[in-house]
Parts: structure tokens; C-alpha cells; sequence
């Protein structure tokens, strides 16, 4: 039976600028269960990326909770949150962010070395995954070597190395023409199709028909919960 | 060790940098590590010279020694204790001083010395023309003079010189006067041995010596005695003790030196000596360490968004600590080692040209581990700061960073 991934439960986010504080998020509560394909909209400066971040465990709310498996996210210590964001989570940028002195191969290989993967092991699956985005032949390449959607992929390839339990993706067609736009629309489709969760922020209204809910953000809070297809037991 | 490849890697990107930021630990070590090994040496070469005289020597020297001094050491209890101590085969008063030898033009310093006959055989010197100075050259105030290898071949250009004469030429406040002496011996080339260079002595009579040069009536600053034997030395070292003692009544006023006392005071002061050098140079040690710290802060500057992304994919903070600590260390062990042969050569190039003043360089395995050793402790000490702040980083401004 698929269960919930993540939960957030009345979740603030509040930038404290000295003088003028921004409330990013006022609020939030929603949960993601199991093989959803989360589509995030919301005009600019909705709280979209904040929300993002925090699903991510990149950065911690100012008030309110996220669970993930079970575990309340705020109540962990510096290395477990390490360790969430290397085996649970994958991020996908809208910059790509590789490291730009690796190889694709070795970008790939990064999450697994932080896991403590085996180098042959480590090298196989990367090898996997790369072919997987249709890189099998672009290993060795660095990514100034390769086009944006090509970088994007290898940051695909990237997010799905300790195999997580979502794939969180920040505007990631934001930087790209059209058509390799639609080539990250395909993997990510097919990702879902395989089973893996997925949350994606966007401006680009070709996604809401591939995602099975879609979370409407206006100025911090949630306007709108739209169930396109019921996943699993939702 | 997949992290020491990171390391490796991005020090590489940066070969200049990396280089030029290396620089200040290379000099340091370098210096510390010649230092250290000219100093060793130094200390071994003054160790073999006295010991090469053996264990026998002993030194009294006065602690009032002074032209006016009310009970000063005398050439007299030289005389006194070779012939009232047992177990003292030879002693010799001790007058010394360098002035200028001139014949014919041609003129080198030399060190002066108006000793006692006896001062050959404790010397152990081997006078290879002519003879020692005898006691009828003392009696008779004889301007008698042996000299050593060096004075000969200053002046004369060979060694065959008995019966040549050579003047001493004494400056003092109404101008300066030359001292004639007649050379009635040659020494062989010896080197140094105890206080002395044995090749540029001149060794006078001291009745000669204190008359016409020293004007000390009598009074000698130090006087060198030797055992029958090892074994009696320490019978000689209280029997002079117990002559002295009724003497000056006093035992601050005199100092009795057995070779152990004389090794035990010289290691000392090279022992000190050499930490002060050691401390200066170490002064280039820790601007290379600040130069190193800079450069990290820098480095951590440079590659945050790379640390965001780091973080975002599951990097612990532990995990980029120890990078950039691990960069700085690898950094000032490279330039540790680099130093290190560099120092080698530099102490090298030192010994071959202050091998006239006898310098020699011994490279310890202390000296090397001590190297090492300080280059890594220089990358942790200034490698903790830059490393921390890159940790300490938050994931989302890590990223956000351009
Ligand atoms: N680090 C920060 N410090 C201060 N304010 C911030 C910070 N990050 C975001 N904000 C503010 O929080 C609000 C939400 O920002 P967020 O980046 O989440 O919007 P967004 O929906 O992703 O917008 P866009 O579509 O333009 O990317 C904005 O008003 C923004 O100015
Ligand atoms: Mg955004």
C-alpha cells in the first residue's frame, strides 16, 4: 500500500530582513502520498521556490511542521538532515547546478559517494542512469561540453542516484527551449510512470495535464487543490 | 580516500595559486630545516674537537680575571699544581689574544697564545720543524716562536722556516710597535682543536709573552691541565680543587671544567642559539600559515555555489570541513616536503662555502619528522577558520550565491 512521503502541517516561512520581514509562506498545509506527480503554480513571488526548499530539507521552517516518513524534519540534527537530503531527496534546479570541473558520469556519482556507495558499484549505476536520459554516449563530458537540456538530464540522473522517495524539480524547463523542455517533460512522465514521486514548480501550463494534483500558490498560501487523476489510495 | 582525489583535483585547477600559496611554508621550512641542520652540525663538529683532546682535560678558568684583580690565577699555580697535584701530568697558564703577523710585506692575524712548555703535550701538538718551547726560552726570555701551519704559509709561502724572524705588531694608545721573534718550530696542519684553530697559533714563552705583549704580571685568566689518565682525572679535578680552595679561600672566585662540563656548556649555548634561529625563521612560517588561511577564505569564497550544491545533494556539513581542512593541509604538507628538499640543497650550497669556517650540516630524522610535522599542524591551525565558514554555510544562500 503506498503511503504519505511527506507532510507539511501549517508551515510558515518568515524572511527576516531586519527591518521588513517577508512572510514567504502563511500557512501551508498539504500532503504528498506515493507515486503523486505534484505540479506547483503560482504567479511570481507566490512562495513557490520557499516551498520548494523546505519540501527539500534544504532549509527549515520558521513555524510549523514537515514530516517525512514519519519523522519531523524540524527535530533532526545537522547530519540526519544530511543524510534526508542525500537518500530521500532529489533536486532538480532550474540552473542545473552540476559541478562544472566533473565529468556527467562523475556528477552522477557524487550522491552515491556521499552514501558511501562503493566506486564500482557507484560508476555502474551512474553509467545506468545516463543511459537511462539518453547520456550513454556524453559520459565523459563536462557540462560546458553539453547543451541545457543535456545538463538537465545528467541533473535528472543525478537526483535519482540514491534511488529517493521524491524527485523535486524548480521550474527545470525555466532555462530551456522547447523542445528539450518537452524531452524533460517525457523522463519525468516516464519516472512517474515507474512509480516515482514527483514535485515540480513551474510557469509552463503544458504540465498541469501530466500531473495528478495540482497546488495553486498565491502569496504564501494555498488557493487551490486540484486532483487531476487519484494515485494509489488517494 | 575518494576525498583526497577531490582534494588533489582542485588544488591541480590552481597550479599557480596553489603554487604561489605554498610559497611562504616552502621558504620556512626551508630556513628551519637549514638552521637546524647547520646548527646540528655545528654543535658535532664542536663535539668532536673537544673530545678529540680526551677525556683528561681539565680548564680552570678565574671568574675575577682582570690585569688589576686583587687574587687572579697565576702562571705560577700552573707551575704549583703540574708539580703538588697528584694525578696531574702537565698544566699551563693561558695567555691569548690575536694581533697582526707581518714579514716582508706580507702580514695575516693570528692568535697569540704565552703558555708553558707543557702546553704541547697537553695539546698533544705535533711539531713537524724545529722544537716546542723550552724552558730555557721562559728563563731567558728568548723571542722564541712556534707557529702554526697557516702563519707559516702566510708569511714565508712554505714550512721549512726555523730561524726566519717575524714581527708581532702591537697597536696601543701611543701608536704601534713591531715585536720581533725568531720561528724555532712549525706545527703541523691541524685544524681546530678545544678553543683553538691550531693553524693560526703563535705560540710565544709566556715570560716573553706577558712582558712584552700582555703586561699581566704574572696573571693568566685560565689554566689548562692534563691528567696522568682518564682514570685520574677525577683525583686531579679535586686535587686542584682543594689547591685552589686554599688559595682564594673562596670557590666562587675559580671554575674547574672537566670536558664533560666544557661539552655539557657548549651544547648549551648552541642549543640555545639555534632556538632563537629556529624562532626568527619560524616567523616566515606563520605569515606562510596567515598566506594559507587567506587563500582558503578565498578558495571558500570562490566555490560557495559549489558547497550549495554539495549540501543540496547530501554533503554533511562534516564532509565540507573536512575538504577544505584536508585541501590546507595537503597544501602545507606539499609545500612541507618541497621545503624540506629545498632546504637540503640550500644547506648544501651553505657547507660548501663556509667550509673554511668549518661548517657542516646533519640532517636528523627528528629534523625531518619535525618538518613535517609543523608544515601539518600549520594547515590544521590556519586551515580550521576558512574550513569552518565553509561548513557553517546555509544550503539555500550557498546556492543563491553567484
Ligand atoms: N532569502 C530570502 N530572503 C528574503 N526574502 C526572500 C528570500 N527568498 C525569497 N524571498 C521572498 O519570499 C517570497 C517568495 O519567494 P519565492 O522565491 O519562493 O517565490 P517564487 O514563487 O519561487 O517566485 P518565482 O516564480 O519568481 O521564482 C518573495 O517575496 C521573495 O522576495
Ligand atoms: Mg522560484
Amino acid at each position: 500500500m503506498p503511503g504519505t512521503v511527506l507532510e507539511l502541517r501549517e508551515v510558515w516561512k518568515i524572511y527576516d530582513m531586519g527591518e521588513v520581514k517577508v512572510e514567504a509562506l502563511k500557512g501551508v498545509t498539504f500532503n504528498i502520498e506515493e507515486g503523486e506527480f505534484i505540479i506547483i503554480i503560482g504567479p511570481s513571488g507566490s512562495g513557490k521556490s520557499t516551498l520548494l526548499q523546505i519540501l527539500g530539507c534544504l532549509d527549515l521552517p520558521t513555524k510549523g511542521e514537515v514530516i517525512i516518513e514519519g519523522i519531523e524534519v524540524s527535530k533532526m540534527k545537522g547530519p540526519q538532515l544530511a543524510k534526508i537530503r542525500n537518500q530521500k531527496i532529489g533536486f532538480v534546479f532550474q540552473g542545473f547546478n552540476l559541478l562544472p570541473k566533473y565529468t556527467a558520469l562523475e556528477n552522477v556519482e557524487l550522491p552515491m559517494l556521499y552514501a558511501g556507495v562503493p566506486a564500482k558499484k557507484r560508476r555502474e549505476r551512474a553509467k545506468e542512469l545516463l543511459e537511462m536520459v539518453g547520456l550513454g554516449d556524453r559520459l565523459n563530458h563536462k557540462p560546458t561540453q553539453l547543451s541545457g537540456g543535456q545538463q538537465q538530464r545528467v541533473a535528472i540522473a543525478r537526483a535519482l542516484a540514491n534511488d529517493p522517495a521524491i524527485i523535486l524539480a524548480d521550474e527545470p524547463t525555466g532555462n530551456l527551449d522547447t523542445k528539450s523542455g518537452e524531452e524533460i517533460f517525457r523522463i519525468f512522465e516516464e519516472l512517474n510512470e515507474n512509480g516515482v514521486t514527483l514535485g515540480v514548480v513551474t510557469h509552463d501550463l503544458r504540465w498541469l495535464e501530466k500531473g495528478s494534483k495540482i497546488i495553486k500558490l498565491l502569496d504564501g498560501r494555498i488557493e487551490d487543490i486540484e486532483v487531476v487523476r487519484h494515485v494509489g489510495n488517494t | 580516500m575518494e576525498i583526497l582525489r577531490e582534494t588533489f583535483r582542485s588544488l591541480f585547477d590552481n597550479k599557480l595559486r596553489t603554487f604561489l600559496s605554498m610559497l611562504g611554508i616552502i621558504i620556512g621550512v626551508a630556513a628551519v630545516m637549514t638552521i637546524i641542520a647547520i646548527g646540528d652540525g655545528a654543535r658535532e663538529e664542536i663535539n668532536r674537537t673537544v673530545s678529540s683532546l680526551g677525556s683528561n682535560i681539565i680548564m680552570v678558568t678565574s671568574s675575577i680575571f682582570s690585569r688589576f684583580a686583587s687574587d687572579p690565577l697565576e702562571f705560577k699555580d700552573a707551575i704549583n699544581i703540574t708539580t703538588m697535584v697528584p694525578g696531574v701530568a702537565n698544566a699551563t697558564g693561558l695567555l691569548a689574544s690575536s694581533y697582526v703577523v707581518e714579514i716582508h710585506g706580507k702580514n695575516t692575524t693570528a692568535t697569540v697564545l704565552g703558555v708553558l712548555p707543557g702546553f704541547f703535550e697537553i695539546m698533544n701538538l705535533d711539531v713537524v720543524y724545529g722544537r716546542p718551547i723550552n724552558e730555557e726560552d721562559s728563563e731567558e726570555l728568548r723571542s722564541s716562536a712556534v707557529i702554526g701551519y697557516n702563519i707559516a704559509d702566510k708569511l714565508f709561502g712554505r714550512q721549512e722556516v726555523i730561524g726566519e724572524r717575524f714581527n708581532i705588531i702591537q697597536t696601543g694608545s701611543s701608536g704601534s710597535r713591531k715585536i720581533t721573534f725568531e720561528v724555532v718550530g712549525v706545527l703541523k696542519k691541524t685544524g681546530s682543536r678545544l678553543l683553538f684553530n691550531i693553524d693560526d697559533l703563535v705560540i710565544l714563552p709566556h715570560t716573553v709573552a706577558d712582558h712584552r705583549l700582555f703586561h699581566a704580571s704574572g696573571r693568566t685568566g685560565q689554566i689548562l691541565v692534563s691528567a696522568i689518565d682518564e682514570k685520574s682525572a677525577d683525583l686531579a679535578r679535586m686535587g686542584i680543587d682543594f689547591y685552589l680552595y686554599r688559595k682564594f679561600e673562596d670557590s666562587k672566585k675559580y671554575t674547574i671544567l672537566s670536558q664533560d662540563a666544557i661539552l655539557d656548556a657548549v651544547n648549551q649555548i648552541t642549543g640555545i642559539f639555534n632556538v632563537i634561529l629556529v624562532g626568527i625563521a619560524s616567523i616566515s612560517l606563520v605569515v606562510g600559515g596567515i598566506g594559507i588561511m587567506n587563500i582558503m577564505l578565498v578558495t571558500v569564497k570562490e566555490r560557495t555555489r559549489e558547497i550549495g550544491i554539495k549540501m543540496a545533494i547530501g554533503a554533511s556539513r562534516r564532509r565540507i570541513l573536512l575538504e577544505f581542512l584536508l585541501e590546507s593541509v595537503v597544501l602545507t604538507v606539499i609545500a612541507g616536503i618541497i621545503g624540506m628538499i629545498l632546504g637540503v640543497f640550500l644547506s648544501g650550497i651553505i657547507v660548501h662555502f663556509g667550509k673554511a669556517f668549518g661548517l657542516s650540516a646533519v640532517f636528523t630524522v627528528k629534523s625531518i619528522l619535525l618538518s613535517f610535522g609543523v608544515s601539518a599542524a600549520i594547515g590544521l591551525f590556519f586551515g580550521i577558520y576558512p574550513a569552518n565558514q565553509a561548513s557553517k554555510l546555509s544550503p539555500v544562500e550557498a546556492l543563491r550565491y553567484e
